[in-house]
């Protein structure tokens, strides 16, 4: 094995794991402060897609995708706060006594309806905005200038994220709702407008990966489909609820699926990211960089 | 008492009088089982739905079949897998009382939902499902109007041997079409003797990322590179071969049609140009009749020009028509028999069902051909047809290195 081509295949996978750990943070963001999955999360990623690529072909053109992307990242954060506004609060002061299953059956009803919305509006087929920049070299493996815009993107998000979560009044009132939600009250915080902004900036992560892959994976109802997948991998293997356990888990992933897929066999490329999944499971079950829940 | 009988005779004569015409001018049901979201091929399905419309609409002007009943068609969707394919399949044959359906795109639903033909003796026709496995189980109630593909890959090993390819990558997804496409060229391989190394990878439907893979047959130097992917994936392995510097620098062969469509510049821009792709219609080919009639008219309708899946879809309608007005019944084995028994004027030629060997079962088999895109945004009406030798118009082009 060509030690050049062992590096590529390991530059590529981190190139994606980076990339899908943007979902696998929203995924996480949620939880952490709702203690609710969302699964139609790769719905909020396809509405990203759509939303690049209408604002870029309709509106900005192609030389503006970088105007585009904050403006689909604010629509869907928009989409976000109305979303849990109206059809996931009743679980916080309904007196719902299932949240559990309350929050997966309303997003499960979501990811249906966001689906098929796409459908009736766009159409089944396949749309992709022009290339965000030119192929060019990364180290050594010869990368999609999508990809590498996408890349560079992913990192200075995570960055402003974790700079906004670490030394901002809403960060740290983030932090302590996803630490203890009685705790905060006591303090005066409204925890309900809490949780619409962390539903809001989870999904909007989400439409940011969207945005992002929208001209290297192209634009179609069922897109977010793969990446929600592999945001839940991700977010077990690093940890349900850590930051960091989502972007090392998303790294880790995606060099494991590209040298599984190379040395093994691509046709079962999803098997080896669950492989990974089930041996963390056996040896460490709350993932990388996971806690054990304590209650009393 | 009389009076009273006598009214009652006439509500009785009444009833029968008016229900007896509805009942006569029953409409004949024609399913359209066939992939219009996604996973499936979403893009194929709407344009065989427009050309199975067009043929209904044409039949019903013409006054309809078995002695002025109309032709209703019932779409489905099969969203191109087996499941819903045999849900959609139970659906028409039950619910819908269809006589026969059309409009099966991909092979492994087409495998799935055969047998609930046989079981509901309900003639199935593959529009544009092509696996081998299809027609070779010898089936009462499948046909084919479609090429299948053991003369697709005997196809492109000729066109491998004339330019003289050493080394020949196929990369293919984990369908029925995509395992069967690496099989059969392995068994051609051999039996063509193609004076060639082959290199297959067959990856998952659902994956949107093929780096690594690509990233893997760059590295180990092909001559020509045979894209076996069907709908999104064929797309992404264009667009992910260009960033890598793997394509346009090494050939590639589209396994079907699909870059005729209007969305491939769309959605590939200049990434597009220079691919060589296998298609069943070009606009010089001389059609019959029929299929002339179909051009005319499609090209009015939709201001294009139209593609083969719309074409086949028409032409199994309009069939299907004949064979139902040759049975002079809606029953399927009756159908069945008419579709066997019969010759059919299709859009090219004259088209019947023999019981041939092997594959060649209830099986008729269109042109194939490869073209090549030399600029971008090209109209598909001006490429030239660059292989088989005795029927092209201009040769290979190779691009230029990056």
């Amino acid at each position: 094995m060509d030690l050049t081509l062992l590096v590529q295949y390991i530059v590529s996978g981190v190139v994606i794991g980076v990339i899908y750990s943007l979902m696998a943070l929203g995924i996480t963001f949620i939880y952490s402060i709702m203690k609710m999955i969302n699964w139609s999360m790769g719905e909020f990623y396809m509405i990203g897609s759509y939303l690049q690529y209408v604002l870029i072909a309709a509106l900005l053109g192609p030389e503006r995708w970088y105007v585009a992307l904050p403006l689909a990242m604010g629509t869907v954060f928009c989409l976000g706060l109305v979303t849990q506004r109206l059809l996931l609060r009743p679980m916080f002061v309904g007196g719902i006594e299932r949240r559990d299953e309350y929050a997966t059956i309303i997003t499960i009803a979501l990811m249906v309806f966001f689906r098929n919305l796409a459908i009736v509006l766009g159409g089944p087929n396949q749309y992709a905005p022009r290339d965000y920049a030119s192929p060019r070299m990364l180290g050594p493996l010869p990368i999609s200038g999508n990809r590498f815009v996408a890349l560079i993107a992913t990192l200075i998000l995570l960055a402003l994220f974790a700079v906004v979560i670490k030394r901002t009044w809403v960060g740290r009132a983030l932090r302590g709702s996803a630490q203890n939600r009685v705790g905060i009250q006591t303090a005066g915080i409204d925890v309900l407008r809490l949780d619409m902004v962390a539903f809001g900036v989870g999904v909007a992560l989400a439409a940011a990966a969207g945005a992002l892959l929208a001209p290297d994976f192209l634009v179609y109802p069922e897109n977010g489909a793969i990446s929600t997948f592999k945001g839940f991998e991700i977010i077990v293997i690093g940890g349900l609820g850590s930051i960091l356990g989502s972007i090392v888990g998303g790294v880790l992933l995606g060099v494991i699926e590209a040298l599984g897929s190379v040395f093994l066999s691509a046709a079962y490329k999803d098997l080896y990211g669950f492989l990974l999944l089930l041996i963390l499971l056996v040896f460490r079950p709350t993932g990388l960089f996971g806690e054990r829940e304590r209650t009393v | 008492m009389l009076r009273r009988l006598g009214m009652w005779l006439v509500v009785v004569l009444v009833v029968v009088g008016l229900a007896g015409p509805a009942l006569a001018q029953k409409s004949v049901k024609i399913g359209v089982l066939t992939p219009l979201s996604p996973p499936g091929d979403a893009s194929a399905g709407q344009f065989i739905v427009r050309g199975a419309k067009m043929g209904a609409e044409d039949i019903n002007a013409r006054g309809g079949v078995l002695g002025g009943r109309k032709i209703e068609l019932v779409v489905e969707d099969d969203a191109g897998t087996p499941e819903k394919g045999v849900a959609g399949f139970r659906k028409l044959a039950t619910q819908d009382q269809v006589v026969a359906v059309i409009g099966q795109f991909h092979s492994s639903v087409m495998g799935a939902v055969q047998t609930l033909a046989e079981q509901f003796e309900i003639p199935v026709f593959s529009t544009q499902a092509s696996a081998r496995g299809i027609t070779e189980q010898h089936l009462n109630y499948t046909f084919r109007t479609h090429v299948i593909d053991p003369d697709r890959v005997q196809l492109w090993n000729r066109w491998i041997k004339q330019h003289g390819f050493k080394r020949v990558a196929l990369i293919t997804e984990n369908t029925d079409y995509g395992v069967g496409l690496v099989e059969e060229t392995k068994k051609q391989f051999k039996t063509m003797e193609v004076q060639a190394e082959l290199k297959t990878i067959i990856f998952d439907r659902a994956v949107v990322d093929l780096t690594p893979q690509l990233l893997e047959i760059k590295n180990w130097h092909p001559d020509v590179l045979l894209n076996g992917g069907i709908g999104t994936p064929a797309y992404l392995i264009i667009k992910q071969a260009y960033d890598i510097g793997l394509f346009p620098v090494v050939p590639m062969l589209v396994s079907y049609d699909l870059p005729v469509r209007a969305e491939y510049w769309k959605n590939l821009g200049d990434k597009g140009n220079y691919l060589t792709y296998v298609v069943y219609y070009h606009p010089t080919m001389k059609l019959t009749a029929r299929g002339e009639a179909f051009r005319k008219a499609y090209q009015e309708q939709f201001k294009e020009e139209p593609v083969y899946g719309a074409f086949n879809a028409y032409i199994q309608t309009v069939l299907l028509a004949d064979a139902l007005n040759a049975a002079k019944s809606d029953k399927g084995a009756a159908l069945a028999q008419a579709l066997l028994d019969n010759k059919f004027e299709g859009w090219n030629g004259t088209i019947s069902f023999a019981r041939g060997e092997g594959p060649y079962w209830q099986q008729w088999s269109p042109p194939i051909l490869f073209t090549q895109y030399t600029k971008p945004e090209q109209p598909f009406a001006d490429v030239k047809i660059i292989f088989p030798p005795e029927l092209k118009t201009g040769d290979l082009v190779l691009a230029p290195k990056r």
